[in-house]
């Protein structure tokens, strides 16, 4: 379609969650698509789940932080202006490679925010909009759940059931049946049953942060990127983009990017799709400077960056006295409590959070204070506070929703790079007032559960650092371009053959985790762009 | 197994100190008799920034010892050498006890004295199925979120 002397169509920045969703859906449609990802594909033997010291992967080849695990293909970033660390993986897949698969849609409310609650800003479009696309998405990825969920829109019936109920779920209804709060089955991007190509329903082993040996976990690289690459897109791995590349006229003509020798390379398409997530898409247009973008690509507006909103998390665990076996099955995936989710001011705050109650870790993680937040004494009480902690603990994680600030962002470090010389990004981030009395309000609750549950500890870490596993509101969407980097298809305001779709494009965050959405804007974005290519791309 | 970061007395004080981080407990020795700190050893050679911490925790153990070597203290005297250097510093000492608990919690024979049988896969485990009747009371609370 585009000029024969373009090496493709579309050139997407970043294998992940949404630029694999993005490759399947324009290569469907004809499109000469090629995705360069800096990252490798992860092999089946550099999973850890089959040795014994398994846990120390957290740490070590696994850690969700790139600064800490520090692959190759990792880029530094410098946090030392956030409580809150940014998390990924950069890898084919993306940071989907080891997460925890929680996937529950936003509700419609979340779109409305400045209509309904007055603050922030309305996204532009819907819900009902996007529905199509949660639909087409679930149905590409497989999910484990169970419609009916009185908290939420009726959706589509999930692909395979909801996962195992357990010691543990028994031990969470206690204390939700005597408060009588709301709590539904969670949907997973994670198959109970068989789905999907050379894949395994899951076999609840646990320890799914550190990735998925047998393609249970509804990860990118299992789920759309085969059927990418059998429709034909060129995925070029080991490939770290520098910069977006311009015209005089200020559009978009590709990218230039290191190869796995090291020589730097370029590579030519009529459209642009920036799916680097919400530190690396920021990061890579304010490094593309020209003399129509002084200050970074599709950024006159001064926004490209501002705006970075995290789920600031508190863990909230509960100690039993029986045996609940938290480190069997599915570490994330279990249920919801959307009791506080819609507004009620007479909480002191707007807008609101749930409770996704989850499971736990093995000894290892218990012993250094994994997600309890507190190691277990050393000294001769070890061994009794390790076995009374040690499968007998669950653990909540209190996700609320944050508000877009502008004062929350990614800029470029003014000295540290990578290992190719490209600038790394500094990520400046408080958390907000709001949020504050929210998460007060919120790590309360979360006891009030557990107490009514019958644990017999409770422990708190009250704001995690390593908590960053969400990227959004970078390069936002929206109406005005003043407000906003690009409009409700992704397209930049001030580059049409610029596109954005990873987790940057949230205008706002809701409180519940984004794939599913940042999946399902994907989608939306892409189908919008395969119908319009010929037009976004003359 | 020979050490390549640590000394054989920084390996002989270590393993003094394991015993006390983590005692004997059952028919498990402590983790220093268990040879932690050789697995520790091999830590240090893999993540060159583990060694700043470690042996700096290791040197404040020597140092608060003072006169009497470590050694030849009794456990309640070495506890006390240990809790003077958690005190004064405790990031140090913090990343020694984390890298004990390293190597002791990643041994199978430790890991079956937990009643645990093996890594996670490729067995994983069965759990019980889900039970949809336990959510009729929620289902009965009838539409919970706003249209918009
Ligand atoms: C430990 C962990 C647990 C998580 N759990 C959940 C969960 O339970 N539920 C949920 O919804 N979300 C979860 N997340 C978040 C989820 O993984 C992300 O929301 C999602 O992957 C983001 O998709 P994305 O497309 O925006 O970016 P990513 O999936 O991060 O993909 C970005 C890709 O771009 C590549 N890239 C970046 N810069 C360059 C460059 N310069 N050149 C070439 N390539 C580049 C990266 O290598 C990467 O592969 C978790 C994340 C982590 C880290």
């Amino acid at each position: 379609m585009a000029a024969p002397e373009l090496d493709s169509d579309v050139l997407i920045v970043g294998s992940g969650a949404s630029g694999a969703a993005a490759a399947w859906s324009l290569s469907r449609r004809g499109l000469r698509v090629t995705c360069l990802e800096q990252g490798r594909w992860v092999e089946p033997s550099d999973y850890a789940h089959s040795r014994p010291d398994y846990e120390l992967a957290r740490q070590t080849s696994f850690a969700k932080d790139p600064n800490v695990r520090g692959w190759a293909e990792d880029y530094p970033i410098n946090n030392s202006g956030t409580p809150i660390y940014p998390l990924m993986v950069n890898a084919v897949g993306g940071s989907t490679v080891h997460w925890s698969g929680h996937f529950p849609r936003m509700r419609p409310s979340d779109f409305r925010v400045r209509t309904l609650d007055g603050v922030a800003d309305d996204w532009p479009f819907t819900y009902w909009d996007l529905e199509p696309y949660y639909d087409l998405n679930d149905s590409m990825v497989g999910v484990s759940g169970l419609a009916g969920d009185p908290g939420n829109p009726p959706r589509s019936p999930r692909q395979t059931p909801p996962l195992a109920f357990d010691a543990g779920c028994e031990a969470y209804l206690r204390g939700l049946e005597k408060l009588g709060w709301h709590w539904w089955p969670c949907d997973n991007a994670l198959i109970s049953e068989p789905f999907g190509e050379n894949r395994s329903p899951c076999n609840c082993c646990g320890p799914c942060d550190i990735g998925c040996p047998i393609g249970a976990m509804s990860s990118a690289h299992v789920t759309y990127w085969p059927k990418a690459l059998s429709q034909g897109v060129q995925l070029i791995t080991h490939a770290r983009v520098e910069q977006i590349t311009v015209d005089r006229a200020g559009r978009a003509t590709g990218a230039l990017y290191y190869d796995d020798q090291g020589v730097r390379r370029s590579q030519t398409a009529g459209v642009v799709v920036m799916a680097a997530n919400g530190v690396g898409t920021p990061r890579l247009l304010l490094n593309s400077t020209s003399a129509r973008f002084p200050n970074g690509l599709a950024n006159d507006s001064g926004i490209v960056g501002a705006y970075l909103m995290f789920h600031p998390v508190a863990f909230v665990s509960g100690v039993f006295e029986e045996v609940v076996n938290g480190q069997r099955g599915p570490i994330g995936g279990l249920m919801n409590c959307q009791e506080f989710y819609e507004t009620d001011l007479a909480r002191g705050f707007v807008r609101g959070f749930e409770l996704q109650l989850s499971r736990s870790v093995g000894p290892l993680s218990v012993a250094n204070g994994g997600i309890l937040g507190h190691p277990v004494p050393w000294g001769s009480e070890h061994h009794e506070a390790l076995r009374s902690r040690y499968a007998h603990t669950m653990t909540t994680s209190v996700m609320l929703e944050d508000l877009p600030e502008p004062e929350n962002r990614v800029t470029l470090d003014p000295g540290l790079t990578d290992a190719h010389g490209i600038p790394a990004p500094r990520v400046e981030y408080r958390v907000g007032e709001n949020t504050q009395r929210m998460l007060e309000f919120s790590i309360a609750r979360a006891r009030e559960l557990f107490e009514a549950a019958g644990a017999v500890e409770i422990l708190v870490d009250p704001l995690v650092q390593e908590s960053g596993w969400h990227l959004m509101g970078t390069c936002r969407m929206g109406d005005d371009p003043e407000r906003s980097v690009i409009n409700g298809w992704g397209q930049a305001h001030e580059c049409p053959n610029l596109f954005v779709i990873d987790g940057s494009t949230f205008t706002t965050s809701a409180a519940v985790n984004p794939t599913s959405t940042i999946q399902a804007v994907a989608l939306r974005c892409a189908d919008w762009l395969g119908k319009n290519y010929r037009a976004v791309a003359a | 197994m020979t050490a390549h970061i640590l000394t054989p007395e920084e390996l002989a004080l270590l393993t003094l100190v394991q015993d006390e981080l983590v005692p004997a407990y059952g028919d498990l020795p402590g983790a220093g008799t268990l040879g932690g700190a050789l697995t520790v050893d091999a830590y240090l050679a893999e993540r060159p920034w583990l060694r700043r911490p470690v042996l700096t925790a290791l040197r404040a153990v020597e140092a608060a010892a003072g006169e009497t070597p470590f050694a030849e203290l009794d456990s309640g005297g070495r506890v006390g050498i240990l809790r003077r250097v958690e005190g004064e510093d405790p990031e140090a000492f913090t990343e020694l006890v984390k890298q004990t608990y390293n190597a002791y919690y990643t041994r199978p024979d430790v890991q079956a004295s937990l009643g645990i049988d093996g890594p996670p896969q490729p067995l994983g485990f069965e759990l019980p199925a889900f039970d949809e009747s336990r959510l009729a009371r929620v289902q009965a609370m009838g539409k919970l979120w706003r249209d918009a």
